[in-house]
């Protein structure tokens, strides 16, 4: 048990009271850019380097690399638990992995329930950050190759997997949410072809060189859709604001989330291992997958917990996940873990097939402080949600502006262009308006996500085996996934066919 | 308190004056206001990255302005402005239209800056050309990189396979063609003179990406930087065939072979420089020359690159515009091979 003893080790360099400090500032931190959408963990982490640099200036340089590594760790996952707030009381995304989160929190606010949905999405986090970690200890090595074999045709399988799961996002017509689905995926071949390096649709203007921010859609959709809805058609609740009713979940909430919270973990996590495919994915994934197998698939989008309690646990499980492949093997998985790593290389420390035998004293400390950091998320999270959930108590004419300011600063934050400020407003209009005719939102912004995931993966297949489309179903993963996709689509098709009344999206 | 604070400001505003009076010419009348020569930079310092935070021309910029700041080398405040869009393309058509005289902005960049001048698609107007390229600081090269298990022993025999089929070989790198990894690794293939048109390559999105196409068989030959690859090799998951460098590097990389060594008349390097506006006044560009190259001398300096693991090479204005016009000789030739040229 050698595993044990290092882990032991690790929490003897994690629980020294600097390092306890460390994790605290750092989830503290995380937990604030989480909640502010714009500013998510990457460029958190990025902003922060500097500054941890200067602060661990006076450790050794091993001592310093585990104290840095643990503060920017934690505003990884802190950021992840934060991101739920906006999403929930506000319909405004603070990060592309918690767009599914506006779903069914959003409207469980709107029906007092802002606390609950708080209160799960802290306790779901809690609970996959615990099962991302323990996964991580035992399955490191062995996931770290798994992932390896995850080659272009696997991922495009998966991908087909995801557009085929799409109708678990259906509103009313199924009809309507595979046009948006197209829509979605015909937006992401906006800028530079990835493959060919041909710019699509870029009409020679360099801001669209590198295609549609997906950050500025969504907040746009979503948040300022909202907004928009609020004041063409005066909602006037301000007289009959929803109640807040009781912050913590009842018992019958916890038990309607713990299987959504299990499975949203395990999901979470192992996607998140894929390099690539990331926390948005898995959150989308652990929604439609609940939806699926939930009993009361029609609650779905009008407040469902598990709606809220699966997707906020993918997430955070992705993230520990995501650990895996930058641990192990050096290759970060998502745009955070890539600045963790270069974090990591400023310190001397490289990443990769030899950092648990040439820095054991970090690899451990930083496993071991997850667990401190995450025990301490929930500690500070609890008490928080009674304060966010007042801000629904808000009045429209005060909230509304605060979201057109949240809303552009944080897409101005990121993109540092005025454009996209003017495409935020684009969008806001489209999502209104799409809103006000019942086109779901959220089939658009994952065929934007999964777009280019898919035709990349596609073409990378197709180059590698000289145009056999044979590729795909030649490789054993990759047969699984698309069977199970054409499934997906067939089955509920061919039961209706047969005159079964089973619940498909159409009746809800 | 508060007086010995006032005091403390009071010797502070002393000093600076003291200093810039020093500073300043030997007649002792000089005003220090008056943007003489040495009194530039008279005012806060902008330098920026044209990409989001955390990439290379992010960190690049962040370690310059820290190493100045605390070597004292430059009194103004810098500020480092993300300026992302296009591959640095959006920032580049604001710089070199409205900020052309600004000596107070300067940015750094690397390849792409000829690159994507020069390409086809995604083509940037504005090239080095409109700007003063003031100094390189660093470089790197490209190393072309096998699994360990490959049958692939030397360069040579990668590219006699691929000259007698150019299908049977995949060649994986981290962007796009017609950018970076993809010409690095085009390179030894064109020089060695096969039609680069033919091969089969596959992009990724980045470095890490591609190394794990490369380690789970989705590839058969990566090219990288090769800064990157040390650790790979050290624990014996590849085999680096050959890298772009002018001679053998040091540490890690020192058995690998260069591929002037193996016969192939090619050589690349990844530079990363600082560039100032195209209009740049004489004061301004003389500060930044002499300040730069002390930079580049600096221990500090030294230190900042062993940490972030970069190497130093230093060239002055001149060398480096003079580096700059053979290095978009090279690519532009590239480019035409693959048809890609703008």
């Amino acid at each position: 048990m050698s595993t044990l003893s290092f882990l032991l080790d690790g929490f003897q360099t994690a629980l020294q009271p600097h390092n306890l400090l460390f994790a605290f500032i750092g989830v503290l931190i995380g937990t604030t850019v989480g909640v502010l959408p714009g500013i998510g963990p990457i460029s958190g982490v990025a902003l922060l380097i500097p500054v941890t640099a200067s602060m661990t200036s006076g450790l050794s340089p091993e001592q310093a690399a585990a104290s840095s590594i643990i503060l920017l760790a934690g505003v990884y996952y802190g950021a992840m638990y934060g991101g739920s707030t906006t999403s929930i009381l506000l319909n405004t995304p603070g990060e592309s992995s918690s767009v599914v989160t506006t779903l069914d929190g959003y409207q469980m606010a709107r029906q007092g329930r802002a606390g609950v949905a708080l209160a799960i999405a802290a306790i779901g986090s809690f609970v996959a950050g615990i099962v991302a970690l323990i996964g991580l200890v035992l399955l490191a090595e062995p996931l770290s190759n798994v992932a390896l074999k995850f080659g272009p045709a696997e991922y495009f399988s998966l991908m087909m997997l995801g557009l085929a799961a799409v109708s678990g996002l259906a509103g009313k017509s199924m009809t309507k949410a595979w046009i948006m689905t197209v829509c979605g995926l015909l937006l992401s071949t906006i800028g530079l072809d990835n493959v060919s390096g041909v710019a699509r649709f870029t009409y020679d203007i360099s801001y669209l060189y590198g295609g549609l921010e997906f950050l500025t859609v969504a907040v746009g959709l979503f948040a300022l859709g909202e907004v928009f809805k609020s004041i063409l058609h005066n909602e006037k609740n301000d007289g009959e604001i929803a109640k807040i009713g009781r912050i913590l979940p009842t018992k019958s909430d916890l038990r309607e989330s713990a299987g959504p919270i299990a499975r949203g973990s395990l999901l979470g996590f192992f996607t998140g291992v894929l390099p690539g495919a990331g926390a948005t994915l898995a959150s989308f994934f652990s929604y439609i997958l609940e939806k699926k197998v939930s009993k009361h698939p029609e609650n779905f989008g009008k407040g469902a917990i598990a709606g809220v309690a699966a997707p906020e646990s993918a997430n955070n499980g992705a993230s520990g996940g995501a650990m895996i492949p930058l641990l192990t093997l050096g290759i970060p998985g998502s745009g955070t873990t890539a600045i963790l790593m270069g974090a990591l290389i400023m310190y001397n420390v490289q990443p990769g097939p030899l950092l648990f035998d040439e820095h054991p004293e970090v690899a451990w400390g930083l496993i071991a402080s997850m667990f401190i950091g995450n025990v301490m998320l929930l500690i500070l999270n609890m008490p928080l949600v009674k304060v966010f959930a007042k801000i629904i108590q808000t009045p429209t004419k005060y909230l509304l502006p605060l979201i057109i300011a949240i809303s552009v600063f944080g897409v101005y934050a990121v993109q540092v262009t005025t454009f996209d400020v003017f495409l935020l407003l684009a969008f806001g209009l489209l999502g209104y308006w799409l809103a006000q005719h019942d086109y779901p939102l959220a089939p658009l912004v994952l065929g934007l996500v999964l777009g280019p995931m898919i035709e990349n993966n596609m073409r990378r297949a197709l180059t590698a085996s000289n145009g056999d489309y044979l590729v795909f179903v030649e490789k054993p993963i990759s047969l699984v996934l698309l069977i199970i996709a054409f499934l997906w689509i067939a089955v509920p098709m061919v039961m209706k066919l047969r005159g079964k009344s089973i619940i498909v999206n159409e009746d809800m | 308190m508060k007086k010995t604070r006032w005091r403390g400001l009071l010797a502070a505003a002393m000093m600076t004056l003291a200093l810039a009076a020093c500073g300043g010419n030997e007649s002792a009348g000089s005003k220090p206001s008056n943007s003489s020569a040495t009194n530039y930079p008279p005012k806060p310092i902008t330098i920026v990255a044209p990409s989001g935070a955390g990439g290379g021309w992010d960190l690049t910029a962040r370690a310059i302005t820290k190493v100045l700041d605390e070597s004292g080398l430059v009194k103004q405040t810098m500020i480092v402005e993300n300026k992302p869009g296009g591959g640095g393309a959006v920032f580049m058509a604001e710089y070199a239209t409205q900020e052309a005289k600004n000596d107070y902005k300067l940015f750094v960049n690397s390849p792409p800056i000829i690159i994507n001048n020069l390409k086809k698609e995604g083509n940037s107007p504005f090239g080095y050309k409109d700007t003063t390229p003031l100094a390189q600081l660093t470089k790197d090269f490209g190393a072309i990189v096998v699994k360990a298990d490959s049958k692939f022993q030397t360069l040579t025999q990668l590219l006699d396979a691929i000259k007698q089929d150019p299908k049977s070989v995949t060649v994986a790198g981290g962007s796009a063609p017609g950018s970076m990894d993809h010409l690095v690794a085009i390179l030894p293939i064109y020089k060695a003179g096969i039609d680069p048109k033919s091969i089969k390559y596959v992009s990724y999105d980045g470095g890490g990406e591609a190394m794990a196409a490369l380690l789970g068989g989705n590839a058969d030959v990566i090219a990288t930087d090769a800064s990157s690859v040390g650790e790979y090799l050290k624990a014996g998951k590849v085999r680096v065939l050959a890298v772009s460098a002018p001679e053998r590097l040091d540490g890690v990389l020192k058995d690998v072979p260069t591929m002037k060594e193996l016969d192939i008349d090619a050589e690349f390097t990844i530079w990363r420089g600082i560039f100032g506006p195209k209009d740049m006044s004489r004061e301004a560009k003389a500060f930044w020359e002499e300040t730069l190259k002390k930079l580049s001398e600096h221990e500090k300096w030294k230190e900042e690159l062993q940490k972030q693991g970069w190497e130093a090479e230093y060239r002055n204005s001149d060398e480096f515009t003079k580096f700059l016009q053979e290095q978009e000789q090279q690519v532009g030739d590239l480019l035409k091979s693959l048809g890609m040229y703008k």
